[in-house]
């Protein structure tokens, strides 16, 4: 089936079976690799796009239902993001894996919130897992952004 | 240019594609031990291809120390998850449609999961026998026991316990353990293969190309030349992506169906491909009533799974670390890798160490509780300082264990009031004997690094390329380092241990030198010798040793049995520093998986069966787990640069269950359980009442 959408800016039509994962549709169709295939059940993040603005584990967000949506990934956001520079100036990141869906989910944080304390980037990134353990420097990253 | 890891375009291994390329699907034996009967395809459908056992008959055990590994289970399933057959088809979702096709018929066979009881002598055979392996990542003189499971025993023979705990006022004997856990690294396996007329070319995340190239090479009987392996950064390894993992089976599919075969895992078969050692560890000691030790004997049982893969070594360093950095006069260790039917355990960050430090570490402060000594204090009056001999006979040079236990205990405020705190410190060998080379070319203005270390996130490639910058006297923006390439790089040991930034250092001092003299390109080479007896623990056992020393301050909750880190303190011998930013997060990535493994992760069976394989029932630190989290990095003007890879991990789940015990809450298990920390306070009233 077809599935209508914006990606990244670009109006675009997906075409996805009923049961298939917006994950693996953007990585097939679009080449957008930043969203990752990692845990499957949407707890670890590293599959984070965002949906008309929130963040979405793409694992768990059959395709069709991206109809008539907004989807951002990290290509979207062109290189030179608050956000990016500031998880580079912190180096908020090893071997990178879940960064593209840290930044995401931070950027949802400072629409929110401009100006979180540490404990509320903890809080509303906890649902994005970092195996190499960069949390602290994710966190000074985000303030840096915030800043 | 922005970094590609925060822009999107950082590729790894699951990324790289071929034209015409077919998905493999492993089918794996449901029962932990089981004669495998038959294996019948028919109904999978003609465009798949599939991997049948009869296929592979004809092709060589491998192992990277003992070869006790077929591409896939021939006749026997060792483990449940064990590869009987696999799929490759057009897709990811038609090769697991036809994997579930395959029907195999098993036999049951008795199965065993305790490596203490597996290290019996009437204990069922997982293996026949044990084909010590021709890899050179079996460095070391192995020493299976024909007709048993230990498939490597170790010794340490220095001084006579017996005699010493004779001298001994006071002497503690408990027997700890440490549940299996997952790298959880966020990128999956993944490998992609084609052949082309004889020779295998491979896209994979590997810590250690030229030792799977060689296993490969043997598998397949070709040169290991022929072989040509490509090496993405991996999204992550913490010791998972090392030697043959799933390489070997898709590099079959792709030579059965003259096409390239890519095989990624799923989240859940991550837990059937490597974990960490569970470890059975006894600790005798003994001191006199001054405090000062005399003696120890210690008994380690490292649980390597149905494959040895390197759990020889693992056990070997477990079992060389396990004295502690501590002047002993009279030490005996006895460690096995045991095969038993669980999953294979192989390297796993700490390599080893994790398990024996819990164990000496806690041990240390039940003797320090005993002779009524402060815990820092009975530290320091034994531990190790400069020139001293360790109980291997080598002598210690750059020594600094006083001072991480000094900077660890200053961290978490230990002088002001000790309770609910607690200390650790570990050593921490690196893999030696090594041999490391590195090539550097000339590319204009640009230089150009040949070097097969590995990026997983550590930050290998940032810091050697650095360090060539800074010999270069250029700057690092001049200086370029390609992924490795097996057919472009010199050889190198492996990128493990934490070694790579030391011996390439060493290595690009010579290839700057030989560049200066040659003009176009330069190579060096270093070689670091030693190793030990394994049947007397003597020799050298590491180069130079990587020391730390982790400071924990805990909150527990007694009703419901809760443990919180309120505060987590590190010091890390580093040397010299050659990346601040790397060396960091280092530190900071270890203490956090050092939490993990202390309050969190535990793999958990039944019958063999993992019942925990996903990231939901098994958790791993989040933010919201991080407890206010300190270290320091001790430098020292011309000192060796220290790898920082590992070093803070074991002491952290020691020093919170020295934290928890001075609580008087005897916790002899990790991870600490809440049920552990309830039976505990249930002891302590107990003994009380």
């Amino acid at each position: 089936m077809k599935v209508s959408c914006t990606v990244n800016g670009d109006a675009v039509e997906l075409e996805a079976t009923p049961d298939e994962a917006l994950l693996d549709v953007l990585r097939r169709q679009l080449d957008l690799r930043s969203v990752r295939p990692t845990c499957g059940i949407g707890v670890c993040g590293a599959c984070t796009a965002l949906v008309d603005g929130e963040p979405v584990s793409t694992c768990l967000l059959l395709a069709p239902l991206a109809e008539g949506r907004e989807i951002t990934t990290v290509e979207g956001l062109g290189g030179d993001h608050p956000l990016q520079r500031a998880f580079v100036e912190s180096r908020a990141f090893q071997c990178g894996y879940c960064t593209p869906g840290m930044i995401l989910s931070a950027k949802r944080l400072l629409e929110e919130n401009p100006s979180p304390s540490a404990h509320e980037i903890a809080d509303f990134l906890s649902g994005n897992l970092c195996r190499c353990g960069c949390y602290l420097k994710i966190v000074d990253a985000v303030t840096r952004a915030a800043a | 240019m922005a970094d590609p890891r925060v822009t999107g375009a950082a590729r790894y291994a699951e990324d790289v594609q071929l034209p015409g390329m077919l998905h493999a699907r492993i089918v794996r034996s449901p029962y932990a031990h089981a004669r495998v009967l038959s294996v019948d395809a028919s109904a999978a459908g003609e465009d798949v291809v599939v991997l049948a056992p009869d296929d592979v008959r004809g092709l060589r055990r491998y192992g990277c120390q003992i070869k006790d590994q077929a591409v896939l289970a021939l006749d026997r399933a060792r483990f449940a998850g064990d590869p009987v057959a696999a799929v490759a088809a057009a897709t990811p979702q038609l090769a697991r449609a036809a994997a579930d096709l395959v029907e195999v018929a098993y036999e049951e066979l008795e199965a065993i999961f305790d490596p203490v009881e597996a290290a019996e002598p009437d204990a069922p055979l997982v293996h026949d026998t044990a084909a010590i392996s021709d890899n050179d990542a079996a460095y070391f003189d192995l020493r299976p026991q024909s007709g048993t499971n230990i498939c490597h025993r170790f010794r340490i023979r220095h001084g006579d316990p017996e005699t010493g705990f004779d001298e001994a006022d006071v002497i503690v004997d408990e027997t700890f353990q440490t549940a299996g856990a997952q790298h959880v690294h966020m990128e999956p396996h993944a490998a992609l293969a084609r052949w082309e007329d004889g020779r295998l070319e491979l896209w994979t995340g590997t810590q250690t190309p030229f030792n799977l190239r060689e296993d490969l090479a043997g598998i397949f009987g070709i040169a290991p030349e022929e072989i040509r392996i490509h090496c993405p950064p991996m999204g992550g390894a913490f010791g998972a992506k090392t030697f043959v993992r799933i390489e070997a089976i898709v590099a079959a599919l792709a030579r059965k169906a003259n096409r390239p075969v890519r095989c990624v895992l799923e989240r859940s078969e991550e837990w059937l491909t490597l974990n960490r050692h569970p470890a059975v560890i006894r600790v005798k000691v003994g001191a006199r009533a001054d405090g000062t030790l005399v003696a120890k004997r210690v008994w380690c049982w490292a649980d390597t799974g149905g494959y040895a893969d390197c759990g020889p070594g693992v056990a070997q360093k477990m079992g060389f670390a396990a004295p502690g950095p501590y002047r002993i006069p009279h030490v005996w260790v006895d460690s096995r890798a045991v095969y038993t039917n669980l999953a294979p355990n192989g390297a796993f960050r700490g390599y080893g160490q994790m398990q024996c430090v819990w164990s000496s570490e806690l041990a240390m402060d039940l003797l320090a509780e005993r002779l009524g000594l402060d815990a820092l204090e009975f530290r320091l009056r034994n531990v190790l300082r400069e020139g001293d001999r360790y109980c291997t006979g080598e002598e210690m040079h750059d020594v600094h264990f006083a001072d991480c236990l000094e900077a660890a205990a200053r961290g978490i405020g230990w002088h002001d009031d000790a309770r609910g705190k607690g200390l650790a410190v570990v050593m921490k060998g690196m893999q030696t004997p090594s041999r490391a080379g590195i090539a550097i070319e000339r590319d204009g203005d640009r230089f150009v690094v040949r070097c097969a270390t590995a990026e997983m996130g550590q930050g290998a490639r940032r810091a050697i390329s650095l360090l060539a910058a800074d010999l270069l006297g250029v700057d690092v923006a001049r200086v370029r380092f390609p992924d490795p390439d097996t057919h472009l790089v010199p050889y190198d040991t492996r990128t493990t241990s934490s070694r790579s930034t030391y011996v390439m250092g060493l290595a690009l001092e010579r290839a700057v030198g030989d560049l200066r003299e040659h003009g176009e390109r330069g190579y060096g080479e270093i070689e670091i010798p030693g190793g030990l007896d394994p049947d007397t623990g003597q020799g050298v056992a590491s180069h130079h040793w990587h020391q730390a020393a982790a400071g924990a301050e805990v909150r527990v909750d007694e009703e419901t049995g809760k443990v919180e880190v309120v505060r987590l303190h590190a010091a890390v011998y580093a040397g010299r520093v050659v990346n601040r930013a790397g060396a960091e997060l280092q530190n900071e990535g270890s203490m956090i998986m050092g939490l993990g493994t202390a309050l969190l992760e535990r793999i958990d069976h039944a019958d063999g069966h993992i019942t925990n394989a996903n990231l939901s029932d098994y958790e791993i630190p989040s933010f919201a787990d991080v407890p206010p989290l300190t270290h320091d990095l001790l430098e020292r003007e011309g000192g060796e640069i220290h790898g920082l890879g590992e070093t803070a991990l074991p002491p952290v789940p020691a020093a919170v269950g020295n934290a928890v015990a001075s609580l008087g809450l005897r916790v002899r298990e990790l991870p600490i359980s809440a049920e552990a920390v309830l039976a505990a306070v249930d002891e302590r009233e107990g003994v009380r009442a």
